[in-house]
């Protein structure tokens, strides 16, 4: 049974077991030491999380990095940090089609997140509790850019399959007053709407450090129906994960081992300037006017670490983040229509570039398998540059890739261009914004009825190579 | 003291360092930019806002109607 972690502490533990947590134990300053280091991560070869003992002025820890790495993100699936990209990819899908997996709920009294209370608007002040930094030079103030938003369905505020756990970027504004960025088609953006033609509050919570999966869940795409926390469960291979009920709201449930929990409402019908924040495509996105919400009621754990991630040109730790919950509910959802697809890599800007391999049915099938990725709610949004491989290539190998477009594409035939589609906004290459041409290139072997008259033999791998590969690989570790 | 982002003076004090006293984080009350007493605050040109620019930018969700 693979490992499960209930916090982010036990996780922390383990990637310092294997080697992938560095400690930084002299006193630092929030800026610009904070975001350096999860930038330095970033550029390392299986760059480790980082955790900062002393930061300047404030009483607790920050730790960054956590998820930005392929060993750390196999940890997290409790596999081995060796596993590969598509090892992890086909663990992921394996686990995947074990939802739902209903969560253990606690007593207040098991819930590590209920340590401490503070429970007048009063004396809450995020300062004492996490230290706050800014990620990126020309940000509007100091966010959250990892927790996880706990929201529910106002029309059906006990129906569990519609609350939602949600990552979205968080300003700090005051004491107890943050802003919060909820784009128009993300789920808690319905949950506004429904509230705000009442004028009624939202009533939210949001968890800062949490388990690796618990995280990793809240920014998957998944449907408006299906709660993240029974995903949890799935990807723990069947072992619930666990929560407990906010103080404030009944029907709210944060996870138990969260390390502080921030209890409030969003303002109905209020906006106000928001951001700039450094985004995931690498640049800024400029400021808006976003929401606002009260905090009156925080837990936390003793000592709280705060885990934050640094956002920069990729790949960095958010794109580690999103690079398989992205790629796995697209390969799931075109599947089940065309179950010759072998695995989808939508890891590149959350999907906005993605390679899919599939065995050819038919002739012009791999246009067929672009034509369903970009029929999916996630594709058609975000998907611009979309290559589809032969079954033979693994579509996580970019020198594979790389190989299959320079020996099977013509461009006369396989390269199109559609005008005039649905786009992504935060994407600076889409204009308007919101607005994207898309690109199929179809380097696909061709098949029946379509000619090919160039046919030739791939070269099998010689009898025995396994043997061999096992072999050298033991030779070099005895070295 | 004036923000450095939209030229207001509306700057209130938001929190000082829970641990000795070695900085006060500003906000201004016009925009909410904020910025730390050790930090050197330098907006590039095309995020500085001036006051009237605020009441057109972007509002992110659409606030929808009232019920009737």
């Amino acid at each position: 049974m693979a490992k499960v972690y209930q916090d982010l502490r036990s996780f922390l533990s383990t990637l310092e077991e294997n080697g992938q947590l560095v400690r930084i134990k002299e006193e630092v300053n929030p800026e610009p030491d904070i975001a350096a280091a999860g930038r330095a991560a970033a550029n390392i070869e299986s760059g480790p999380a980082v955790l900062f003992e002393k930061v300047k002025g404030y009483p607790y820890s920050v730790v960054t990095n956590v998820h930005g790495s392929w060993a750390n993100h196999a940890l997290m699936l409790g596999m081995d940090k060796t596993a590969t990209t598509k090892e992890q990819f086909h663990e992921i899908n394996r686990r995947w089609d074990r939802f739902p997996v209903k969560p253990e709920i606690l007593k207040r009294e098991e819930a590590p997140c209920k340590e401490n209370t503070i429970d007048k608007a009063e004396d809450i002040n995020l300062f004492e509790l996490l230290p706050l930094y800014r990620i990126n030079d020309q940000d509007g103030g100091f966010f959250l850019s990892k927790a996880s938003i706990i929201t529910a369905d106002p029309n059906e505020p006990d129906n569990f399959d519609k609350l939602n756990v949600g990552t979205y970027r968080i300003q700090v504004k005051g004491k107890n007053r943050v802003g919060i960025q909820a784009l128009a088609f993300h789920d808690i953006a319905i949950q506004l709407e429904a509230a705000e033609r009442k004028n009624e509050k939202v009533p939210i919570c949001i968890t800062v450090g949490n388990s690796p999966l618990v995280t990793y869940m809240a920014s998957t795409p998944v449907m408006y129906t299906q709660n993240e926390y029974e995903f949890v469960g799935a990807l723990q291979d069947g072992v619930p994960t666990q929560i407990v009920q906010s103080d404030l709201y009944k029907n709210l449930y944060v996870p138990a081992g969260s390390e502080v929990v921030l209890e409030g409402y969003i303002e109905p019908r209020v906006r106000e300037v928001e951001g700039p924040f450094g985004e995931f495509p690498g640049s800024y996105s400029g400021s808006r006017r976003q929401c606002v919400i009260t905090i009156t009621h925080v837990t936390h754990r003793t000592n709280p670490i705060f885990e934050n991630l640094y956002l920069g040109i990729p790949w960095t730790e958010i794109d580690y983040l999103m690079a398989l919950n992205t790629s796995v509910p697209l390969y799931q959802q075109i599947k089940r229509d065309f179950p010759e697809v072998q695995a989808v890599n939508a890891m590149y800007t959350h999907g906005i570039g993605c390679i899919i391999s599939t065995k050819v049915r038919f002739g012009g099938f791999g246009k067929e398998v672009a034509f369903r990725l970009l029929s999916t709610p996630h594709g058609g949004s975000y998907s611009k540059i979309i290559i589809i491989v032969d079954e033979f290539v693994d579509p996580f190998n970019l020198p594979q890739v790389m190989w299959a477009l320079t020996t099977r594409v013509r461009p006369d035939k396989d390269v199109v261009v559609i005008p005039n589609c649905p786009g992504m906004p935060l994407d600076p290459s889409s204009y308007p914004a919101g607005m994207h041409s898309k690109l199929i290139i179809d380097a696909t072997t061709p098949k029946d009825p379509e000619p090919n008259p160039r046919e030739v033999e791939l070269l099998e791998p010689p009898v025995g190579y396994e043997k061999y590969e096992a072999l050298i690989r033991k030779l070099m570790s005895e070295m | 003291m004036k923000c450095p982002r939209c030229d207001g003076n509306k700057i209130e004090v938001i929190a000082t360092s829970p641990v000795g006293n070695v900085w006060e984080v500003y906000e201004c009350m016009d925009c909410f930019y904020s910025w730390r007493s050790t930090e050197t605050p330098h907006i590039h040109d095309k995020f500085k806002l001036k006051k009237e620019q605020i009441d057109t930018l972007q509002v992110i969700p659409p606030i929808p109607p009232l019920d009737k």
